[in-house]
This record gives structure tokens, sequence and C-alpha cells, in this order.
């Protein structure tokens, strides 16, 4: 184009510009501080509503009283004064989303954190929806493999579940949600981890793990740091189930992560009190269950006639001290379809994942496993649940009778077995094997310490020879034949 | 019990005097200051006349009306927004230079926005986009 025909086309885009009166509804700042700002005028203000400031800071309307409006601010508000004018913007509060937020870090608002370049959409989802009803939903079928053996074998997830984790400071909580986002890959399903409260040191190395393991090519991080406001900290776990909605929408498949919800309730506690909500039980505002009740509802998995595609989330909670009968464990256990518990002994004593695999529980997931998985899980939970019941007698073994030592060492087996590295998720046709040697006692001759060594002497042998038989496994198929065959290759790897 | 703010008394004041004759109101008045009294606001008197002044301005239809301009408005522009926003409103000038030209008019709590600063903003959104 030559430079003339640019500039006619701009003289023609000014000559045809609108000169128009804008006509705004404004309030002024009566009280500002601690993150929160009360505004008169805006008789007309929505809940919910954005809200603009000076300075391009919004705020967040959410009281709603008669001479003022209670609203938090989502930005710096140092230059924010007493008097300033505080204009309505006609908005619900809502997040950028699309293609473009996949591999990104971004803040609660959907800004990139992560040094790269602006992101841009013209699709923003509100971040409050109502969740879907009981017509547009289906029941859980899929399971989403989350490559750890105990959870896949014993607490299965499904697609579109919520499966709780739950447990004390360090005792691997991220670390399971971590371990499962790594094993998603390949497995058409778009992971959102939603960082709450978090350490930004702690964010940092979860990224470029997620980058080291590939994961970050179908993962979008969105944080709310521990020095971020906690108005964002509020908002951030609702950010990242829009995201998700948008995946969920185009039909596919979406992991949630939210670690922690109990962060969150924290910072909502703290925006409650600053807007002089009344305390209730801990502190926490009356609507603090709605809180969380409001976010869970939004995972699901819908039916082809609404569209199809799935919301799972993993919300993690951390107690104090093992104590799930605080107020937010007790509400959150009693809003998810299950719980997985993380214990500080189990971790000690080098159970890693420091799973209790007796008190926790998938209410859903069962049906989600794939069939090999199930025939050989049966088995495994029975002999687990025999073994804790004889563990105690454990010390005493010379003096027991042949079939309780045998469940004893059997038992002491599966949980050898059961122990896993992190970032090492298993492919579910390795699981199946393993479990199904243990099982048959294909590792009855080995010394407990040296089953980790066997199973993976086990599993390269399978993947090496047996690839077939695998790829059958995998794809879910299980009969007589297979089983046969199955245990024909322990018996050669036995040998 | 939440506590009475002064707006509240301020409206209890407007409400009661509204409607009343000349003749009753040395009592109705000496009635509120026994109710200050038992609230413990007698040392907020100034206050609640303040907020009793803007309240029954507000009620009898008077605008609170702010002009910003860039520069300095001559007589006749003003009386004639006088006209327009009727004679019992409380108007104050403001001079803006960062507007750079036109007005931007605020009435109560709407902004009546014809400042060239937002046009030129709006201008270059137009071109951006």
């Amino acid at each position: 184009m030559s430079t003339n025909s640019i500039v006619e086309e701009l003289k023609k885009n000014i000559a045809h510009f609108q000169k128009e009166v804008e006509k705004e509804e404004a309030g002024r700042v009566v009280e500002v501080g601690d993150g929160i700002a009360r505004i008169s005028g805006l008789s007309k203000c929505q809940a919910g509503e954005m809200l603009e400031f000076s300075g391009d800071v919004f705020g967040l309307a959410l009281n709603l009283e008669e001479e003022t409006v209670g609203c938090v601010l989502l930005g710096d508000y140092e230059h924010i004064k007493e008097g300033d004018t505080v204009k309505r913007t006609n908005k619900i509060l809502s997040v950028p989303v699309g293609d473009q937020l996949i591999g990104r870090v971004v803040n609660s608002l959907g800004m990139a954190i992560d040094g790269g370049k602006e992101i841009k959409s013209d699709k923003f989802y509100p971040i409050e929806k109502i969740a879907p009803g009981v017509m547009t939903r289906e029941p859980v079928t899929q399971p989403v493999q989350t490559g750890i053996k105990a959870i896949d074998a014993m607490i299965p997830i499904g697609r579109g579940q919520r499966e709780l984790i739950i447990g004390d400071r360090q005792t691997g909580k991220t670390a399971v949600a971590i371990d499962t986002i790594i094993n998603q890959k390949g497995k058409d399903m778009i992971c959102v981890y939603v960082a709450i409260g978090q350490k930004e040191s702690k964010i940092a190395r979860i990224v470029a793990k997620l980058k080291e393991t590939g994961a970050m090519d179908y993962t979008i991080v969105v944080v709310a740091g521990a020095s971020s406001p906690a108005a964002l900290s509020y908002i951030a776990p609702y950010a990242g189930v829009a995201m998700a909605e948008y995946f969920m929408d185009q039909g596919k498949d979406v992991l949630c992560v939210y670690d922690d919800l109990s962060k969150q309730a924290w910072a909502y506690r703290e925006i409650s009190l600053l807007l002089r909500r009344p305390p209730g039980r801990e502190a926490y505002p009356g609507d603090v269950f709605y809180l969380h009740s409001r976010l869970l509802e939004r995972a699901c998995r819908r039916n082809k006639e609404s569209g199809g595609g799935s919301i799972t989330a993993l919300p993690i909670i951390e107690t104090q001290a093992s104590d799930v009968t605080a107020y937010i464990p007790t509400n959150v256990i009693s809003i998810t379809d299950g719980q997985i518990f993380l214990e500080t002994d189990l971790f000690y004593r080098g159970i890693r994942p420091a799973l209790n695999v007796g008190i926790s529980v998938s209410r859903v997931g069962g049906a989600a496993q794939i069939k090999p998985m199930k025939k050989v899980a049966g088995k495994l939970k029975l002999a687990m649940a025999q073994f804790r019941e004889m563990e105690a007698f454990a010390q005493f073994a010379s003096d027991l009778d042949p079939e309780t030592k045998k469940q004893i060492e059997r038992g002491q087996r599966i949980t050898e077995l059961l122990k896993q590295p992190q970032y090492q998720p298993a492919p579910v046709e390795d699981q199946v094997v393993s479990i199904f040697a243990i099982n048959n006692g294909y590792f009855d001759n080995v010394a407990v310490k040296d089953i980790s060594a066997a199973e993976k002497k086990l599993n390269d042998f399978m993947n090496k020879s047996k690839r077939s038989l695998l790829d059958k496994i995998a794809s879910g198929e299980w009969d007589e034949k297979i089983e046969t065959e199955l245990k024909a290759a322990c018996s050669e790897f036995n040998k | 019990m939440k506590k009475k703010t002064n707006l509240q008394f301020a409206k209890a004041l407007y409400e009661i005097t509204k409607d009343l004759p000349k003749s009753h109101l040395p009592e109705a008045i000496k009635q509120f200051v026994l109710v200050l009294q038992k609230n413990n606001k007698l040392k907020k008197i100034n206050y609640i006349i303040e907020e009793f002044e803007a309240y029954a301005k507000k009620q009898d239809g008077a605008k609170i009306v702010e002009i910003e301009t860039a520069r300095k408005l001559d007589h006749t522009v003003l009386n004639k927004l006088k006209k327009i926003f009727g004679e019992n409103s409380e108007i104050t000038e403001l001079v803006n230079k960062e507007l750079l030209g036109g007005a931007r008019i605020t009435v109560n709590d709407m902004i009546y926005d014809a400042s060239l600063k937002t046009q030129l903003k709006s201008l270059r959104q137009q071109l951006i986009s």
C-alpha cells in the first residue's frame, strides 16, 4: 500500500468518527484500605460487577448496601484516595479463554506473568457461572489415569469426578497432582493447575518441571501467589474453571487442580471480615460452604446432546495436625466424590506416595476403570484389607500359622510394590502386569526390599518381548486367553 | 443492634419536618433533640445538620452539578448551563487542563463526558481495533 492511500484511509476513518457524549455512572470512594474499598453512589451497581478505579485498577463489587457498595480491589491500591471517582463497567468479572492460554502462566485475571507476549483473546468467560444441570450430565465412565499405582488400582478417578487430595503439609499432595498432570501426555486431556497462596519459588519449580516433562504443552497454570492480594486468591479457582469450561464447550476433557482450597478459604475469610460480614465457625463467613460447592459443582461430565466434554476436579486441602474434622476439610469432603488421604507417618516410614489406602475412597471411579485393572485390583484390595487386619501381628512372625504368615508377606510385598518415586507415572498396562504378578504369587520368592527392582525388570521384559499383549491390555481387553498368556509370560520371566 | 448513622438521623428529621405546619415546628425540634440526647448524638449535631442539608436538597430535586472544563467558562455559557439544571442546583466549576477541550459534567451520580481527551481516546480505540 502506498503512503497516500494509507493517509486517505486514515482521513476517512477520522472523518467517520462519531462524536459522542459518554454517559457513565460514577461513584466516589468513601473508604479504602486493606485491599477493599467502600464507594458511595453507584445505585444501579450489580453484584459481581467490575468497577473501574483511577489508574486502570479494577474492583469487584461484593457488598451492595443501602448507601455504599463494598468492593475488593484487584491490583495496587496505594494511589487510590478518598473521593476518587469510580466508574461502572456494566461487565461481570470475566477472564480471557482460548487455545492461546495453553502452555502459559497467567494470573487470576488471565494476564500473562511468564514474561511471554501478551495474551490477546476475543473470547471471555464470566468467572462465576451456574454449574451444568441434571439433564445435561452423564455418569462417569472413562478413567483419568493418574499413573500412580495405588490410586489407579484402589482409588480410581473418572473423567468428570471430583476427588479431594487431603493431608498435612509436606505429605506430597502437590506431587500427586503434578504426577497426574505429567501422566496426561497423549491422553487427550487439557490440564489447568491453579496455584493459590503458594510460594512463588514452589510455583517456579513446578512450572520448570512441567516444561521439562513436556506437560506444559497441554497445561495452563493460573497463579495467585502468596504475595498477591486476597482478592486474587479468592477468584483464582473460578478463573481456572472458567478457562476449563471453554475447552469443555469444545467437547474436550479437562483436568483442574486447585492447589489449595484451604488457602482460598482463608483469602475469602479475610475479604469477608474486612467487608464486615458476620463471622461464623472458625471466623469463616456463613457462605464458605457455598464458596466451595459452587466451584466443585462445575466439574461434570456432559452428555453428547449437550456437547460432551468433561471437567475433572482435583481439589487439594491442607489439614493442620491431621485434623480432618476442622470446618473446611469436612465441608470439602462432603462435596467431593471421594478423597485421597496422605499421612505424615506413612511418608516418614518411606511409603511414598504416603497414601492411606484404608480410609481413602473413590465413590464413582470404580465404574471408570478399564476391565483388566478392575479384574486385578479387586484381589489387590482384598489382600490389602486382610494385611491391615494382620499387620499388628507381623512382629510375631515365627509363631504364626502358615496362612496368616502368607497374608502378611503378601501384604508387605504389595505395600512395597505400591511405592513409587515422584515424577515417574506408570502406564496402565505396566500397572496391570505388576499387580497381576504379585496377586498370583510370582514375586513371592523375591525379598521385600527387592520388589521394586524386580518389578522394573518385569516391566522391561514385558515391554520388550510381549508388546502386543500389553497393547491389548491397554485397550481394555481382558478374557481367559489374555490371562493365560499373561501367566505364561510371568512364568517365562521367573525362569 | 447496629449504631445509627448521622444520615439516618438526618433522614428522620427530614421526614418529620416535611409536611409539618410552622406552628408545630418548635415542638418537633424539641422532641428530636431529646432523641438525639438519648442516643448520645448531641455532639454530632453539626454533622447531622450537614447531612440534613444535603439530603433535603436532594429530596427537593436539587442536583449537585460539577462542571469541569479545560478553560474558564464565560458568564453567558455558565448562565445557560445553570438554567438547564434548575435554579436551586449546587453548581461547582473546576478548571482541568488535562481535558484539552470540551466539558465533563457530573450530575449527581452520572458523568456526561464530552471532553476532547475522552473523544481522542475513543478515536484511538477505534483506529487500533
